[in-house]
């Protein structure tokens, strides 16, 4: 008898509290946009179902707290990889590929191998659009610490502008690592709103007579301009920003592959085989963090609306600079791909291309919004390294 | 009614992040620039050269004109497949499946043949 009870008091259903099984609610509505509105399903798939398995109670699959003083030699709870292995369980082991930055740098080799770099070589000015894009991320910091968060937190929760997943994960998983659930979840969420948050802000800021607009044809770019790229964009940067090594890095191998020619099974792999396996990883981990005490809280709440401040603001900034650009130079650029320098490929380039027919529908910018949407990336890239010196 | 403050540190973070950012981005500008003009420059033909010898120089801007051409079929496909894709233009197929009706006449030496070997003739 007392077995029976025994095994009754074991069960989850006995054990649950109400923030877990509101969370595991939670997790089933993030299932269901996935599956049924197909928002982003790749990462936030397995997001959701880390979610659901780390709430379940009893199943002991990660432990919060085993992460709190893990290699902190502040704290007198110091410990290292050793006690993760021997009393972590299966996603606390392979959390430890998020602890240690893997993850995200090789999606980034994943990335570089299946972007084609050729927009933005053959118009560098692109970079700019890149570049103003990650406005978003450097004012949603200064929102956030202003709203008590701390700089390191407000870094964290910055970087979400720069529409970037990985990145976003690299980032937090370094400044701010309980913050990584939300974080990760607010970053996908609104990837997947691109369509939705970026056409309001474009149309606002431009007129009929901007968003028509047409482009000249880019330049053809040779091989040689795409395997010298890589190396120089990684050599420069890691020069200059040795933080920002990894991502880029990790970036930039991937497309030498893919423009070299001559490693046709590595880039293959790194496009596959790798990438998902990572993907499932990463999700998986990354939805594990989402524990009812650290995602139901005010906190949560703030990082959703600050995230979606920073794609606005990203947005704004790309499409803003396009137009000043449009007063000093004599060839036009069609304001519409300034708003594609927040990362999301190649989501915000295919946003600028429908916008921009909506107004003229001969009008193809496609290949001109792929050049500062691939310089978001970079952008972000380094502004992630940036905020890691300063803030790390 | 609380106050939100932001102190010199954050400010300093932000100024100087965003300027680095936008500073690291136009060095690659230029650095991207130059790299195209050297690398056209090393790949262009060279002048004297083909001034020389006429005749290959008109098959060399035949060929570069013609790999101009193949360069830009990509982007011209790609643009079209995207205009039809966005307007909705595409063949428009009747949607009814006709089958032409064999007949033949009955015969008690090959009509087994005709069960199972169905041709046209």
């Amino acid at each position: 008898m007392e077995d029976i009870i025994r095994f009754f008091g074991s069960m989850g259903f006995m054990n649950m509290t109400w923030q877990q099984g509101l969370m595991i609610v939670l997790s089933f509505f993030l299932l269901y946009l996935a599956i049924k509105k197909q928002y982003e399903p790749l990462l936030l798939l397995p997001i959701a179902f880390g979610m659901l398995l780390t709430n379940l109670p009893q199943a002991g699959m990660f432990h919060n707290d085993l992460w709190v003083a893990f290699l902190d030699a502040n704290s007198p709870a110091y410990h290292s990889y050793g006690t993760i292995m021997k009393e972590g369980g299966l996603l606390d082991i392979l959390y430890i590929g998020v602890k240690a930055g893997i993850y995200p740098c090789l999606i980034f080799m994943g990335v570089g191998a299946m972007t084609d770099f050729g927009p933005l070589i053959a118009n560098p000015k692109s970079l700019l659009l890149g570049a103003a894009a990650q406005l978003g991320i450097f004012i949603t910091f200064l929102c956030a610490n202003a709203m008590g968060f701390t700089p390191a937190e407000a870094g964290s929760i910055g970087i979400i502008g720069g529409a970037d997943g990985p990145t976003s994960i690299f980032l937090t998983s370094k400044l701010a690592p309980h913050l990584l659930g939300p974080i990760a979840i607010a970053a996908y969420s609104y990837m997947a709103l691109v369509p939705v948050i970026q056409p309001p802000i474009m149309k606002a800021l431009t007129t009929k007579k901007e968003r028509a607009i047409k482009m000249s044809q880019l330049r053809p770019v040779s091989k040689t301009e795409k395997i010298i790229f890589p190396i120089a964009i990684t050599a420069i940067v890691s020069l200059i920003l040795p933080d920002a090594a990894p991502l880029i890095g990790c970036l930039m191998l991937g497309n030498l592959a893919k423009e070299c020619g001559v490693v046709d099974r590595l880039s293959k792999t790194m496009q596959n085989e790798l990438m998902n396996i990572v993907v499932i990883f990463l999700g998986l981990t990354v939805g594990a963090t989402a524990t009812a005490d650290t995602f139901l809280n005010w906190s949560t709440l703030k990082i959703l609306a600050m995230g979606i401040v920073a794609f606005s603001l990203g947005t704004a900034g790309g499409v803003l600079l396009a137009k000043l650009m449009n007063v000093f130079s004599k060839e036009k650029i069609n304001p519409l791909i300034g708003s594609a320098g927040v990362s999301a490929v190649p989501m915000a380039a295919r946003v600028s291309q429908q916008v921009g027919q909506e107004e003229n529908p001969s009008n193809f910018l496609l290949m001109h919004a792929m050049g500062p949407n691939v310089a978001g990336v970079i952008g972000s890239a380094v502004a992630a390294g940036i905020l890691l010196t300063m803030l790390g | 009614m609380t106050t939100l403050t932001v102190n010199g540190f954050t400010w300093l973070v932000t100024g100087v992040g965003f300027g680095m950012v936008i500073v690291l981005l136009i060095v690659l500008i230029f650095i991207l620039m130059g790299l195209g003009a050297i690398v056209s420059r090393i790949s262009a033909p060279k002048a004297p050269k083909a001034a020389a010898k006429a005749a290959p120089a008109v098959q060399a801007s035949a060929a570069s004109a013609q790999g101009k051409e193949s360069d830009e079929m990509p982007v011209a496909a790609i643009a079209m497949a995207l205009h039809l894709y966005f307007n909705g233009v595409h063949d428009e197929e009747p949607t009814q499946i006709t089958i032409k009706n064999v007949e033949r006449s009955y015969s008690p030496w090959n009509s087994k043949l005709y069960g199972m070997n169905n041709l046209h003739r």
